[in-house]
């Protein structure tokens, strides 16, 4: 058997199959010339390998590196939000019910330093005290997105306000931050900045243990101050 | 106030798989790049257009699939692309100086960093190039080097043994 330059090279890469690596095997044992062609491949391979070797071993340049550090991934991306909730939203189950049309009650805005850390401060508890989804004006100061209980059944509220927007649960001692994040700067009119209330509603499914509160539920839970029934 | 809680914005950036996964491969993507680009600058543009590429597509990315030969085939069709746009504008893209004058600035630097394997390989044309460093260089099998190719295994076989015979007959190492 004279093996072809093909199997030579493939002889030299071990990507023959077992019957035709015998083959050649034995061809090359009769032949020095067929020999060294195959230290060639291989010593050619080595030569390669070394050549470019060192480049895995530099700093990868902070230009590629921050492509995909960026907030730029699924949930982050704000067109692929955008399209995400046009089509599936992965917060469908919880935001179901509670998905209502809005109007009125203003809640008074004004800053005021937290007594308590983890506690909300008093205008945020106040609208979470008394906003109800269905009710609240489009371009409330605060909004409440959904309110829900989470497995031990305290009742937990959504909301995305201009300075800060996350998950604040009614405990004890009052309205107790959960989760938060920046507030969305959007004003009333312009597209409703759907990133970070996604990552809220994403939060709020996570916490919650039954889907959202209709507003009637909201309206008991009202009633009770936001405490489980006994 | 939000300094006490967790930040979601955090929490999230942790857990991206697809990305973790990508960042791990760009020391063997810039390998790549370089080996399939004849000037350092273009072998960085190559990689970052493979990056945002693969970020616009990673719905195409089944889940459960090798995701280094995805970005294997993308950067080669990105390249490929590259190469078919500049023969029609009709640029010179490599004569038998390139290996020489690679590098516009023609400073002294870019002439002492080019070895004679980069010289030899910019000699060899797109097909054999890119078949002699998937096998010799990244190390894929003729399969997957034929995959990420999109050709025929033999195809893949018999550029393979062209663009080695030149390299060896350039190089001095031939039998």
């Amino acid at each position: 058997m004279k093996p072809t330059p093909e199997q030579i090279a493939a002889f030299a890469d071990g990507e023959l199959g077992e019957r035709e690596r015998m083959a050649v095997e034995t061809a090359i044992a009769a032949d020095p010339a067929l020999a060294r062609q195959v230290a060639a491949h291989r010593a050619l391979r080595q030569r390669l390998g070394s050549h470019f070797a060192p480049i895995t071993d530099e700093v990868v340049p902070d230009h590629l590196t921050a492509l995909l550090a960026k907030p730029t991934a699924p949930v982050i991306d704000l067109s692929a939000e955008r399209t995400r909730r046009r089509t599936l939203p992965r917060w469908t189950w919880i935001a179901g019910p509670a998905l209502a049309a809005s109007l009125a009650l203003m809640v008074m805005w004004t800053t005021q330093a937290d007594q308590r850390p983890g506690l909300v401060g008093e205008q945020l508890a106040s609208a979470l005290d008394n906003q109800l989804v269905a009710e609240q004006p489009a371009d409330a100061p605060i909004r409440v997105l959904l309110s829900f209980r989470d497995a031990k059944g305290t009742y937990c509220r959504a909301f995305a306000g201009r300075t800060e927007s996350g998950i604040a649960c009614r405990d004890e001692a009052g309205w107790t931050l959960r989760a938060g994040a920046g507030g969305s700067q959007a004003s009333a009119g312009e597209y409703r900045q759907a990133g970070s209330e996604a990552e809220i509603m994403q939060a709020a499914q996570d916490l919650a243990a039954e889907p959202a509160l209709d507003d009637a539920g909201e309206r008991t839970a009202r009633q009770r101050g936001w405490r489980p029934a006994r | 106030m939000t300094s006490s809680v967790p930040s979601m914005r955090k929490a999230r950036n942790l857990a991206d798989p697809f990305a973790d996964d990508i960042l791990a491969l760009l020391p063997r993507l810039r390998r790549f790049a370089a080996g399939l680009s004849r000037a350092q600058g273009e072998a960085d543009d190559l990689c970052q257009a493979t990056v945002e590429r693969a970020l616009r597509n990673r719905d195409k990315w089944q889940a459960g699939t090798r995701i280094d030969s995805w970005m294997y085939r993308l950067m080669r069709n990105i390249w490929i692309d590259e190469v078919r746009a500049r023969t029609r504008r009709h640029e010179t893209f490599v004569d038998e100086d390139a290996g020489l004058t690679v590098g516009t600035s023609g400073g002294q630097e870019e002439r002492v960093a080019l070895g004679d394997i980069d010289r030899a390989l910019a000699l060899l044309p797109d097909e054999q190039r890119e078949a002699v460093l998937l096998v010799m260089v990244e190390g894929w099998s003729y399969k997957e080097a034929a995959e990420i190719v999109g050709c025929p295994v033999g195809t893949l076989n018999s550029r393979l043994v062209r663009g080695r015979d030149a390299l060896l007959a350039r190089l001095g190492e031939a039998a």
